[in-house]
Protein backbone atom coordinates (compact mmCIF):
# COMPACT_ATOMS: atom_id res chain seq x y z
CA UNK A 1 0.00 0.00 0.00
CA UNK A 2 3.00 2.15 0.59
CA UNK A 3 4.29 1.40 -2.87
CA UNK A 4 1.17 2.65 -3.85
CA UNK A 5 1.21 5.56 -1.96
CA UNK A 6 4.59 6.44 -3.69
CA UNK A 7 3.57 5.85 -7.38
CA UNK A 8 0.59 7.96 -6.90
CA UNK A 9 2.19 10.56 -5.49
CA UNK A 10 4.70 9.86 -8.69
CA UNK A 11 2.00 9.84 -11.36
CA UNK A 12 0.35 12.80 -10.35
CA UNK A 13 3.57 14.91 -10.42
CA UNK A 14 4.72 12.88 -13.68
CA UNK A 15 1.38 12.90 -15.34
CA UNK A 16 0.57 16.60 -14.94
CA UNK A 17 3.99 18.41 -15.48
CA UNK A 18 4.84 15.86 -18.01
CA UNK A 19 8.02 15.68 -16.37
CA UNK A 20 10.66 12.90 -14.91
CA UNK A 21 10.45 13.22 -11.33
CA UNK A 22 14.01 11.47 -10.11
CA UNK A 23 13.95 13.59 -7.04
CA UNK A 24 11.10 11.69 -5.77
CA UNK A 25 12.76 9.19 -3.74
CA UNK A 26 14.45 12.01 -2.30
CA UNK A 27 11.19 13.43 -0.85
CA UNK A 28 9.95 10.50 0.30
CA UNK A 29 13.36 10.12 2.50
CA UNK A 30 13.34 13.75 3.64
CA UNK A 31 9.86 13.14 4.62
CA UNK A 32 11.27 10.33 6.58
CA UNK A 33 14.28 12.20 8.67
CA UNK A 34 11.98 15.19 8.93
CA UNK A 35 9.06 12.61 10.93
CA UNK A 36 12.44 11.53 13.11
CA UNK A 37 13.50 15.28 14.00
CA UNK A 38 9.84 16.41 14.45
CA UNK A 39 9.15 13.50 16.62
CA UNK A 40 12.21 13.72 18.43
CA UNK A 41 11.47 17.85 19.10
CA UNK A 42 8.12 17.42 19.84
CA UNK A 43 8.03 14.23 21.13
CA UNK A 44 4.67 13.64 19.89
CA UNK A 45 4.57 10.96 16.91
CA UNK A 46 1.05 11.83 16.31
CA UNK A 47 1.75 15.83 15.60
CA UNK A 48 5.34 14.93 13.94
CA UNK A 49 3.00 12.47 10.97
CA UNK A 50 1.10 15.67 10.23
CA UNK A 51 4.35 18.19 10.19
CA UNK A 52 6.70 15.81 8.10
CA UNK A 53 4.49 15.68 5.59
CA UNK A 54 3.01 19.04 5.49
CA UNK A 55 7.08 20.03 5.57
CA UNK A 56 7.86 18.16 2.24
CA UNK A 57 5.14 19.61 0.26
CA UNK A 58 6.51 23.10 1.14
CA UNK A 59 9.86 21.84 0.07
CA UNK A 60 7.99 20.71 -3.61
CA UNK A 61 6.16 23.82 -3.67
CA UNK A 62 9.75 26.14 -3.39
CA UNK A 63 11.03 23.76 -5.65
CA UNK A 64 8.98 23.91 -8.29
CA UNK A 65 9.11 27.52 -8.24
CA UNK A 66 12.12 27.96 -7.99
CA UNK A 67 13.82 25.71 -11.02
CA UNK A 68 11.14 22.91 -12.25
CA UNK A 69 8.39 26.11 -13.44
CA UNK A 70 11.17 27.60 -15.96
CA UNK A 71 12.20 23.95 -17.65
CA UNK A 72 8.58 23.14 -18.53
CA UNK A 73 9.46 24.40 -21.99
CA UNK A 74 13.16 22.06 -22.27
CA UNK A 75 13.53 18.73 -22.97
CA UNK A 76 13.02 15.67 -20.78
CA UNK A 77 17.18 15.08 -21.22
CA UNK A 78 17.55 18.55 -18.81
CA UNK A 79 14.35 18.44 -16.55
CA UNK A 80 16.02 14.64 -15.86
CA UNK A 81 19.21 16.28 -15.05
CA UNK A 82 17.51 18.91 -12.76
CA UNK A 83 15.43 16.26 -11.01
CA UNK A 84 18.54 14.31 -10.28
CA UNK A 85 20.62 17.12 -9.11
CA UNK A 86 17.77 18.05 -7.21
CA UNK A 87 17.93 14.06 -5.81
CA UNK A 88 21.88 14.44 -5.04
CA UNK A 89 21.54 17.46 -3.28
CA UNK A 90 18.50 16.47 -0.67
CA UNK A 91 20.21 12.92 -0.43
CA UNK A 92 23.87 14.50 0.56
CA UNK A 93 22.24 17.57 2.34
CA UNK A 94 20.75 14.52 4.46
CA UNK A 95 24.04 13.19 5.35
CA UNK A 96 25.25 16.36 5.86
CA UNK A 97 22.54 17.15 8.50
CA UNK A 98 22.02 14.04 10.26
CA UNK A 99 24.83 11.83 9.36
CA UNK A 100 25.49 9.22 7.58
CA UNK A 101 24.56 6.22 9.89
CA UNK A 102 20.53 5.11 9.84
CA UNK A 103 18.17 5.88 13.06
CA UNK A 104 15.26 3.51 13.80
CA UNK A 105 12.52 4.86 15.26
CA UNK A 106 9.66 3.24 17.33
CA UNK A 107 6.01 3.52 17.00
CA UNK A 108 3.82 5.12 19.33
CA UNK A 109 2.89 3.33 22.35
CA UNK A 110 -0.57 2.24 21.39
CA UNK A 111 0.62 0.96 18.65
CA UNK A 112 3.45 -1.02 19.66
CA UNK A 113 2.97 -4.85 19.81
CA UNK A 114 0.97 -7.28 17.42
CA UNK A 115 -2.78 -8.11 16.95
CA UNK A 116 -4.37 -11.51 16.68
CA UNK A 117 -6.51 -11.67 14.13
CA UNK A 118 -7.61 -15.37 14.52
CA UNK A 119 -5.29 -16.84 11.69
CA UNK A 120 -2.40 -14.74 11.86
CA UNK A 121 -0.33 -12.45 14.56
CA UNK A 122 -0.06 -9.07 12.79
CA UNK A 123 1.88 -6.07 14.29
CA UNK A 124 -0.64 -3.30 15.18
CA UNK A 125 2.12 -0.50 13.55
CA UNK A 126 2.08 -2.35 9.74
CA UNK A 127 -2.10 -2.55 10.34
CA UNK A 128 -2.11 0.97 11.09
CA UNK A 129 0.20 2.11 7.69
CA UNK A 130 -2.29 -0.07 6.31
CA UNK A 131 -5.24 1.42 6.84
CA UNK A 132 -3.32 5.13 6.50
CA UNK A 133 -2.23 4.66 3.35
CA UNK A 134 -5.66 3.49 2.28
CA UNK A 135 -7.12 5.94 3.49
CA UNK A 136 -4.59 8.35 1.56
CA UNK A 137 -4.70 6.64 -1.23
CA UNK A 138 -9.01 6.91 -1.13
CA UNK A 139 -8.66 10.28 -0.16
CA UNK A 140 -6.52 11.05 -3.28
CA UNK A 141 -9.02 9.48 -5.11
CA UNK A 142 -12.19 11.13 -3.68
CA UNK A 143 -10.22 14.51 -4.62
CA UNK A 144 -9.37 13.61 -8.28
CA UNK A 145 -12.63 12.28 -9.55
CA UNK A 146 -15.35 14.33 -6.97
CA UNK A 147 -14.00 17.21 -6.40
CA UNK A 148 -13.70 20.30 -9.08
CA UNK A 149 -10.33 20.36 -8.77
CA UNK A 150 -9.33 17.41 -9.00
CA UNK A 151 -11.47 17.07 -12.70
CA UNK A 152 -9.48 20.20 -13.57
CA UNK A 153 -5.95 18.20 -12.50
CA UNK A 154 -7.64 15.11 -14.53
CA UNK A 155 -7.97 17.38 -17.49
CA UNK A 156 -4.24 18.28 -17.11
CA UNK A 157 -2.96 15.00 -17.22
CA UNK A 158 -5.13 14.36 -20.59
CA UNK A 159 -4.75 17.78 -22.19
CA UNK A 160 -2.90 20.59 -21.04
CA UNK A 161 -3.86 23.30 -23.85
CA UNK A 162 -6.77 22.25 -23.96
CA UNK A 163 -7.00 23.18 -20.44
CA UNK A 164 -5.55 26.55 -20.34
CA UNK A 165 -7.63 27.68 -23.13
CA UNK A 166 -10.38 27.46 -20.76
CA UNK A 167 -9.07 29.63 -18.82
CA UNK A 168 -7.68 27.75 -16.28
CA UNK A 169 -4.58 29.19 -14.46
CA UNK A 170 -2.24 26.32 -15.52
CA UNK A 171 0.82 27.24 -13.68
CA UNK A 172 -0.96 27.04 -10.69
CA UNK A 173 -2.25 23.48 -11.30
CA UNK A 174 1.25 22.50 -11.64
CA UNK A 175 2.53 23.98 -8.76
CA UNK A 176 -0.32 22.41 -6.83
CA UNK A 177 0.19 18.81 -8.38
CA UNK A 178 3.62 18.89 -7.50
CA UNK A 179 3.04 20.04 -3.94
CA UNK A 180 0.29 17.05 -3.44
CA UNK A 181 2.62 14.90 -5.25
CA UNK A 182 5.30 16.00 -2.94
CA UNK A 183 3.29 15.83 0.37
CA UNK A 184 2.22 12.14 -1.09
CA UNK A 185 5.99 11.18 -0.99
CA UNK A 186 6.57 12.78 2.32
CA UNK A 187 3.73 11.16 4.32
CA UNK A 188 4.99 7.89 2.97
CA UNK A 189 8.40 8.53 4.02
CA UNK A 190 7.16 9.58 7.26
CA UNK A 191 4.84 6.39 8.00
CA UNK A 192 8.10 4.26 6.43
CA UNK A 193 9.81 5.14 9.44
CA UNK A 194 8.99 2.54 12.70
CA UNK A 195 8.66 -0.08 10.02
CA UNK A 196 12.45 0.18 8.41
CA UNK A 197 14.50 3.36 10.22
CA UNK A 198 16.27 5.70 8.02
CA UNK A 199 18.83 5.79 6.00
CA UNK A 200 20.59 7.92 3.21
CA UNK A 201 20.31 5.25 0.53
CA UNK A 202 16.46 4.70 1.45
CA UNK A 203 15.15 7.45 -0.63
CA UNK A 204 16.81 5.71 -4.39
CA UNK A 205 15.28 2.32 -3.44
CA UNK A 206 11.96 3.45 -3.17
CA UNK A 207 12.89 5.88 -6.44
CA UNK A 208 12.87 2.74 -8.50
CA UNK A 209 9.86 1.57 -6.91
CA UNK A 210 7.89 4.43 -7.95
CA UNK A 211 9.09 3.94 -11.39
CA UNK A 212 8.18 0.51 -11.43
CA UNK A 213 4.72 1.40 -9.97
CA UNK A 214 4.27 4.16 -12.36
CA UNK A 215 5.51 2.14 -15.15
CA UNK A 216 3.01 -1.16 -14.92
CA UNK A 217 -0.02 1.28 -13.97
CA UNK A 218 0.48 4.23 -16.40
CA UNK A 219 0.57 7.89 -15.77
CA UNK A 220 -2.22 9.44 -13.61
CA UNK A 221 -4.01 5.89 -13.41
CA UNK A 222 -4.70 5.93 -9.27
CA UNK A 223 -6.42 2.56 -10.17
CA UNK A 224 -3.36 0.83 -12.12
CA UNK A 225 -0.83 2.72 -9.18
CA UNK A 226 -3.00 0.58 -6.44
CA UNK A 227 -2.88 -2.52 -8.26
CA UNK A 228 0.88 -1.81 -9.48
CA UNK A 229 1.91 -1.15 -5.81
CA UNK A 230 -0.45 -4.41 -4.72
CA UNK A 231 1.65 -6.46 -7.10
CA UNK A 232 4.71 -5.92 -6.33
CA UNK A 233 4.48 -5.86 -1.97
CA UNK A 234 2.87 -8.72 -2.59
CA UNK A 235 5.03 -10.59 -5.01
CA UNK A 236 8.00 -8.53 -2.64
CA UNK A 237 6.76 -10.35 0.68
CA UNK A 238 6.16 -13.61 -0.87
CA UNK A 239 9.66 -14.08 -1.99
CA UNK A 240 11.14 -12.42 0.71
CA UNK A 241 9.96 -15.62 2.96
CA UNK A 242 11.54 -18.38 1.20
CA UNK A 243 14.63 -16.09 -0.34
CA UNK A 244 15.80 -12.81 1.47
CA UNK A 245 18.30 -11.94 -0.82
CA UNK A 246 16.06 -11.84 -4.34
CA UNK A 247 13.55 -9.77 -2.49
CA UNK A 248 14.78 -6.37 -3.73
CA UNK A 249 15.50 -8.07 -7.32
CA UNK A 250 11.87 -9.57 -7.60
CA UNK A 251 10.30 -6.26 -7.57
CA UNK A 252 12.20 -5.39 -11.09
CA UNK A 253 11.61 -8.87 -12.28
CA UNK A 254 7.98 -8.68 -11.99
CA UNK A 255 7.94 -5.40 -13.65
CA UNK A 256 10.61 -7.04 -16.91
CA UNK A 257 8.22 -10.19 -16.54
CA UNK A 258 4.67 -8.30 -16.99
CA UNK A 259 5.74 -5.69 -19.57
CA UNK A 260 7.04 -9.10 -21.56
CA UNK A 261 4.02 -10.33 -21.48
CA UNK A 262 2.16 -6.68 -21.97
CA UNK A 263 4.41 -4.55 -23.13
CA UNK A 264 1.98 -1.10 -23.01
CA UNK A 265 1.28 -2.33 -18.88
CA UNK A 266 -1.19 -3.48 -16.83
CA UNK A 267 -4.21 -1.02 -18.45
CA UNK A 268 -2.75 -0.66 -21.87
CA UNK A 269 -1.96 3.46 -21.53
CA UNK A 270 0.72 4.85 -23.32
CA UNK B 1 43.33 16.73 -41.29
CA UNK B 2 40.61 18.44 -40.12
CA UNK B 3 40.85 20.79 -37.34
CA UNK B 4 39.26 18.64 -34.41
CA UNK B 5 41.29 15.60 -35.30
CA UNK B 6 44.40 17.70 -35.08
CA UNK B 7 43.35 19.38 -31.50
CA UNK B 8 42.04 15.44 -30.60
CA UNK B 9 45.59 14.05 -31.20
CA UNK B 10 47.09 16.85 -29.35
CA UNK B 11 45.13 16.15 -26.11
CA UNK B 12 45.76 12.72 -25.92
CA UNK B 13 49.27 13.02 -26.69
CA UNK B 14 49.83 15.86 -23.83
CA UNK B 15 47.15 15.00 -21.37
CA UNK B 16 49.41 11.72 -19.85
CA UNK B 17 51.30 14.79 -19.49
CA UNK B 18 49.38 17.00 -17.02
CA UNK B 19 47.14 14.83 -15.65
CA UNK B 20 48.08 11.02 -13.87
CA UNK B 21 47.63 8.75 -16.65
CA UNK B 22 45.10 7.04 -14.73
CA UNK B 23 42.91 10.08 -15.08
CA UNK B 24 43.75 10.87 -18.77
CA UNK B 25 43.26 7.08 -19.52
CA UNK B 26 39.89 7.28 -17.24
CA UNK B 27 38.68 10.55 -19.77
CA UNK B 28 39.20 8.48 -22.96
CA UNK B 29 37.19 5.44 -21.28
CA UNK B 30 34.26 7.80 -20.00
CA UNK B 31 34.38 9.54 -23.92
CA UNK B 32 33.50 5.92 -25.17
CA UNK B 33 31.15 5.73 -23.13
CA UNK B 34 29.51 8.97 -23.38
CA UNK B 35 29.93 7.88 -27.36
CA UNK B 36 27.20 4.97 -27.07
CA UNK B 37 24.74 6.86 -24.82
CA UNK B 38 25.07 9.36 -27.57
CA UNK B 39 23.86 7.01 -30.37
CA UNK B 40 20.81 7.15 -28.55
CA UNK B 41 20.23 10.19 -26.64
CA UNK B 42 21.83 12.82 -29.45
CA UNK B 43 21.15 10.46 -32.56
CA UNK B 44 18.03 8.84 -31.96
CA UNK B 45 16.24 11.18 -29.74
CA UNK B 46 16.14 8.04 -26.63
CA UNK B 47 16.72 9.54 -23.38
CA UNK B 48 18.52 6.41 -21.42
CA UNK B 49 18.91 6.80 -17.36
CA UNK B 50 20.63 2.87 -18.27
CA UNK B 51 23.65 2.87 -19.65
CA UNK B 52 25.74 1.65 -16.60
CA UNK B 53 23.80 -1.46 -17.06
CA UNK B 54 25.72 -2.15 -19.72
CA UNK B 55 28.84 -1.44 -18.57
CA UNK B 56 28.27 -2.88 -15.24
CA UNK B 57 27.71 -5.97 -16.78
CA UNK B 58 30.36 -6.11 -18.91
CA UNK B 59 33.14 -5.39 -16.44
CA UNK B 60 31.97 -8.37 -14.30
CA UNK B 61 31.64 -10.98 -16.96
CA UNK B 62 35.07 -9.65 -18.38
CA UNK B 63 36.43 -9.29 -14.63
CA UNK B 64 35.88 -12.50 -13.73
CA UNK B 65 36.66 -14.59 -17.05
CA UNK B 66 40.27 -12.18 -16.32
CA UNK B 67 40.09 -12.91 -12.81
CA UNK B 68 39.79 -16.89 -13.06
CA UNK B 69 40.49 -18.07 -16.11
CA UNK B 70 43.22 -15.67 -17.31
CA UNK B 71 41.70 -15.00 -20.81
CA UNK B 72 43.81 -13.12 -23.21
CA UNK B 73 43.02 -8.70 -23.77
CA UNK B 74 41.42 -9.01 -26.90
CA UNK B 75 39.02 -11.42 -25.79
CA UNK B 76 38.64 -10.11 -22.49
CA UNK B 77 37.36 -7.00 -24.42
CA UNK B 78 35.50 -8.74 -27.18
CA UNK B 79 33.44 -10.37 -24.31
CA UNK B 80 33.11 -6.71 -23.16
CA UNK B 81 31.42 -5.68 -26.12
CA UNK B 82 29.51 -8.88 -27.08
CA UNK B 83 27.86 -8.91 -22.92
CA UNK B 84 26.95 -5.03 -23.17
CA UNK B 85 25.10 -5.49 -26.85
CA UNK B 86 23.59 -8.56 -25.12
CA UNK B 87 22.28 -6.88 -22.25
CA UNK B 88 21.16 -3.77 -23.95
CA UNK B 89 19.16 -6.54 -26.64
CA UNK B 90 17.51 -7.63 -23.28
CA UNK B 91 16.77 -3.78 -21.68
CA UNK B 92 16.08 -2.23 -25.30
CA UNK B 93 13.47 -5.03 -26.12
CA UNK B 94 11.23 -3.98 -22.96
CA UNK B 95 12.12 -0.36 -23.44
CA UNK B 96 11.73 0.66 -26.88
CA UNK B 97 8.11 -0.78 -26.73
CA UNK B 98 7.37 3.07 -24.43
CA UNK B 99 8.16 6.35 -25.55
CA UNK B 100 8.82 9.26 -23.29
CA UNK B 101 8.79 9.33 -20.03
CA UNK B 102 7.84 5.14 -19.90
CA UNK B 103 10.38 5.15 -21.55
CA UNK B 104 13.31 6.70 -19.39
CA UNK B 105 11.55 5.41 -16.36
CA UNK B 106 11.96 1.96 -17.77
CA UNK B 107 15.74 2.34 -18.49
CA UNK B 108 16.08 3.95 -14.93
CA UNK B 109 14.11 0.32 -13.22
CA UNK B 110 16.03 -2.03 -15.10
CA UNK B 111 19.25 -0.50 -14.03
CA UNK B 112 18.22 -0.94 -10.93
CA UNK B 113 17.62 -4.68 -11.58
CA UNK B 114 20.90 -5.06 -12.52
CA UNK B 115 21.98 -3.05 -9.87
CA UNK B 116 20.12 -5.24 -6.98
CA UNK B 117 21.65 -8.07 -8.29
CA UNK B 118 25.30 -7.15 -8.48
CA UNK B 119 24.38 -5.91 -5.47
CA UNK B 120 23.25 -9.29 -3.54
CA UNK B 121 25.18 -12.01 -5.93
CA UNK B 122 28.33 -10.94 -3.58
CA UNK B 123 29.87 -14.65 -3.97
CA UNK B 124 30.66 -13.17 -7.46
CA UNK B 125 30.62 -9.44 -7.46
CA UNK B 126 31.82 -8.78 -3.74
CA UNK B 127 28.64 -7.23 -3.18
CA UNK B 128 29.31 -3.72 -2.21
CA UNK B 129 33.22 -4.30 -1.62
CA UNK B 130 33.58 -4.83 -5.59
CA UNK B 131 35.20 -7.34 -7.24
CA UNK B 132 38.84 -6.75 -6.81
CA UNK B 133 41.74 -8.47 -8.80
CA UNK B 134 40.98 -7.92 -12.41
CA UNK B 135 44.60 -8.40 -14.00
CA UNK B 136 45.96 -6.65 -17.26
CA UNK B 137 47.68 -9.68 -19.01
CA UNK B 138 50.52 -8.88 -21.41
CA UNK B 139 49.80 -9.17 -25.21
CA UNK B 140 52.44 -10.26 -27.60
CA UNK B 141 55.33 -9.25 -25.10
CA UNK B 142 53.66 -5.45 -24.20
CA UNK B 143 53.24 -5.67 -20.64
CA UNK B 144 50.32 -3.36 -19.85
CA UNK B 145 50.93 -2.89 -16.44
CA UNK B 146 52.85 -0.10 -17.09
CA UNK B 147 50.21 2.99 -16.88
CA UNK B 148 51.18 4.60 -20.13
CA UNK B 149 51.34 1.80 -22.43
CA UNK B 150 47.89 0.93 -20.95
CA UNK B 151 46.83 4.78 -21.80
CA UNK B 152 48.10 4.80 -25.51
CA UNK B 153 46.62 1.46 -25.81
CA UNK B 154 43.27 3.17 -24.94
CA UNK B 155 43.82 5.49 -27.04
CA UNK B 156 44.21 3.99 -29.87
CA UNK B 157 40.71 1.92 -28.87
CA UNK B 158 39.10 5.45 -28.22
CA UNK B 159 40.28 6.28 -31.84
CA UNK B 160 39.25 3.26 -33.41
CA UNK B 161 35.45 3.63 -31.42
CA UNK B 162 35.58 7.43 -32.56
CA UNK B 163 35.89 6.22 -36.18
CA UNK B 164 33.82 3.70 -36.12
CA UNK B 165 30.79 5.92 -34.55
CA UNK B 166 31.68 8.79 -37.16
CA UNK B 167 30.98 5.88 -40.01
CA UNK B 168 27.53 4.35 -38.14
CA UNK B 169 25.96 8.28 -37.51
CA UNK B 170 27.03 9.14 -41.04
CA UNK B 171 25.42 5.92 -42.62
CA UNK B 172 22.53 5.36 -43.77
CA UNK B 173 21.89 3.52 -40.10
CA UNK B 174 22.86 6.91 -38.93
CA UNK B 175 20.44 8.72 -41.18
CA UNK B 176 17.28 6.59 -40.24
CA UNK B 177 17.97 6.73 -36.32
CA UNK B 178 18.04 10.78 -37.20
CA UNK B 179 15.12 10.62 -39.30
CA UNK B 180 13.29 8.70 -36.29
CA UNK B 181 14.43 11.50 -33.86
CA UNK B 182 13.26 14.28 -36.01
CA UNK B 183 9.75 12.65 -36.45
CA UNK B 184 9.07 9.17 -35.14
CA UNK B 185 5.69 9.04 -37.08
CA UNK B 186 6.86 10.11 -40.36
CA UNK B 187 10.23 7.67 -39.93
CA UNK B 188 7.53 5.08 -39.30
CA UNK B 189 5.31 6.01 -42.57
CA UNK B 190 7.99 6.03 -44.99
CA UNK B 191 8.34 2.34 -44.14
CA UNK B 192 11.05 2.10 -41.72
CA UNK B 193 10.32 -0.41 -38.67
CA UNK B 194 11.26 1.80 -35.71
CA UNK B 195 10.75 -0.61 -32.67
CA UNK B 196 13.84 -2.31 -34.36
CA UNK B 197 16.21 0.65 -35.27
CA UNK B 198 15.76 2.13 -32.08
CA UNK B 199 16.79 -1.50 -30.72
CA UNK B 200 19.78 -1.73 -33.00
CA UNK B 201 20.63 1.43 -31.94
CA UNK B 202 20.38 0.33 -28.21
CA UNK B 203 22.82 -3.02 -28.67
CA UNK B 204 25.29 -0.39 -30.94
CA UNK B 205 25.46 1.74 -27.54
CA UNK B 206 25.34 -0.88 -25.50
CA UNK B 207 28.26 -2.29 -27.29
CA UNK B 208 30.31 0.55 -26.55
CA UNK B 209 29.40 0.85 -23.15
CA UNK B 210 30.66 -2.79 -22.85
CA UNK B 211 33.74 -2.01 -23.91
CA UNK B 212 34.15 1.23 -21.94
CA UNK B 213 33.49 -0.65 -18.92
CA UNK B 214 36.06 -4.03 -19.37
CA UNK B 215 38.21 -1.01 -20.47
CA UNK B 216 37.26 0.47 -16.88
CA UNK B 217 37.60 -2.64 -14.74
CA UNK B 218 41.13 -3.26 -16.27
CA UNK B 219 42.48 0.07 -15.55
CA UNK B 220 41.45 0.71 -11.55
CA UNK B 221 42.11 -3.35 -11.65
CA UNK B 222 38.61 -3.95 -9.80
CA UNK B 223 34.94 -3.21 -10.63
CA UNK B 224 32.92 -1.50 -7.89
CA UNK B 225 29.55 -1.63 -7.35
CA UNK B 226 29.26 1.78 -8.61
CA UNK B 227 30.13 0.92 -12.20
CA UNK B 228 26.77 -0.38 -12.37
CA UNK B 229 24.44 2.05 -10.16
CA UNK B 230 22.31 4.77 -11.21
CA UNK B 231 24.99 7.12 -10.35
CA UNK B 232 27.02 6.48 -13.04
CA UNK B 233 24.54 6.34 -15.63
CA UNK B 234 23.68 9.93 -14.07
CA UNK B 235 27.28 10.88 -14.93
CA UNK B 236 27.77 9.83 -18.18
CA UNK B 237 24.75 11.49 -19.32
CA UNK B 238 25.33 14.38 -17.73
CA UNK B 239 28.79 14.65 -19.40
CA UNK B 240 27.33 14.27 -22.66
CA UNK B 241 24.59 16.79 -22.16
CA UNK B 242 26.89 19.03 -20.76
CA UNK B 243 29.56 18.60 -23.95
CA UNK B 244 26.56 19.32 -26.31
CA UNK B 245 24.29 16.15 -27.28
CA UNK B 246 23.79 15.49 -31.07
CA UNK B 247 27.55 16.47 -32.13
CA UNK B 248 30.39 13.63 -32.49
CA UNK B 249 32.61 15.43 -30.16
CA UNK B 250 30.30 16.47 -27.55
CA UNK B 251 30.91 13.38 -25.23
CA UNK B 252 34.25 13.56 -25.68
CA UNK B 253 34.32 17.37 -24.25
CA UNK B 254 31.87 16.89 -21.92
CA UNK B 255 34.05 13.73 -20.84
CA UNK B 256 37.49 15.58 -20.31
CA UNK B 257 35.05 18.30 -18.38
CA UNK B 258 33.48 15.95 -16.30
CA UNK B 259 36.63 13.84 -15.19
CA UNK B 260 38.56 16.83 -14.32
CA UNK B 261 36.14 18.40 -12.21
CA UNK B 262 35.15 15.10 -10.11
CA UNK B 263 38.44 14.00 -9.92
CA UNK B 264 39.44 17.43 -8.66
CA UNK B 265 36.82 17.84 -6.17
CA UNK B 266 36.09 14.54 -4.93
CA UNK B 267 39.62 14.49 -2.94
CA UNK B 268 38.48 17.56 -1.72
CA UNK B 269 35.72 16.71 0.11
CA UNK B 270 33.52 13.41 0.46
CA UNK B 271 30.50 14.80 -0.25
CA UNK B 272 31.23 16.36 -3.60
CA UNK B 273 28.18 14.49 -4.82
CA UNK B 274 26.42 17.39 -3.22
CA UNK B 275 28.45 19.72 -5.63
CA UNK B 276 27.42 17.87 -8.58
CA UNK B 277 24.05 18.41 -7.82
CA UNK B 278 24.33 21.56 -7.51
CA UNK B 279 26.30 22.06 -11.02
CA UNK B 280 23.65 19.79 -12.60
CA UNK B 281 21.00 22.30 -11.43
CA UNK B 282 23.10 25.46 -12.71
CA UNK B 283 23.64 24.22 -16.04
CA UNK B 284 20.66 23.03 -16.46
CA UNK B 285 18.60 26.63 -15.35
CA UNK B 286 21.34 28.80 -16.79
CA UNK B 287 23.76 26.73 -19.33
CA UNK B 288 21.70 24.63 -21.26
CA UNK B 289 22.90 23.63 -24.54
CA UNK B 290 26.27 22.87 -23.22
CA UNK B 291 30.07 23.97 -23.05
CA UNK B 292 29.87 24.14 -26.59
CA UNK B 293 26.91 27.11 -26.52
CA UNK B 294 28.06 28.37 -22.72
CA UNK B 295 31.49 29.43 -24.81
CA UNK B 296 29.47 31.11 -28.06
CA UNK B 297 27.65 32.77 -25.72
CA UNK B 298 30.99 34.32 -23.66
CA UNK B 299 32.42 35.23 -26.73
CA UNK B 300 29.22 37.10 -28.15
CA UNK B 301 28.90 38.85 -24.65
CA UNK B 302 32.25 40.16 -24.69
CA UNK B 303 32.01 41.41 -28.07
CA UNK B 304 28.74 43.12 -27.15
CA UNK B 305 30.47 44.57 -24.26
CA UNK B 306 33.55 45.36 -26.59
CA UNK B 307 30.90 47.20 -28.25
CA UNK B 308 29.73 49.32 -25.25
Amino acid sequence: MLYALMGLGLSLITGVLNIPNFAHGALFAVGAYLLVSAANAIGNFWIALVVAPVGVALLGLAVEYVGIRRLYAAGHDYQLLFTFGLALILSESIILIWGPVGYSHLPPQILRGGLDLGFTFYPKYRLFVMVMAGLLVLATWLFLEKTRYGAIMRAGIENKEMVSLLGIDIQTLFTVAFALGAYLAGIAGALTVPIRGVNPGMGVDMLGIAFVVVALGGLGNLLGAIAAGLIIGIAQALVAAYWTEASTVVIYAVMAVVLLVRPQGLFGIR
Amino acid sequence: MKKPIVLLLLALVLLPIVVRPAIAAEIWIFAIFGLGLNLLLGYTGMLSFGQSTFFGSAAYVAGWLLKYYGINIFLALGIGVGVGAASAAMVGYLCVQRSGLYFIMLTFALNQLFYFIAYQWTSVTGGEDGMPGVPRPALLGIDFQDPLTYYAFISILFLVSLWLMKRIVESPLGKILQAIRENEVRAEAVGYNVPRFKLLAFVIGGAFSGLAGVLYAMLFGIVPLEAIGFAFSGNVLFATLIGGSGSLYGPVIGSFVFIVLSESVSTLWARWPLLLGLAFVIVVLFLRGGVVEAWSRFWSWRSLKQKI
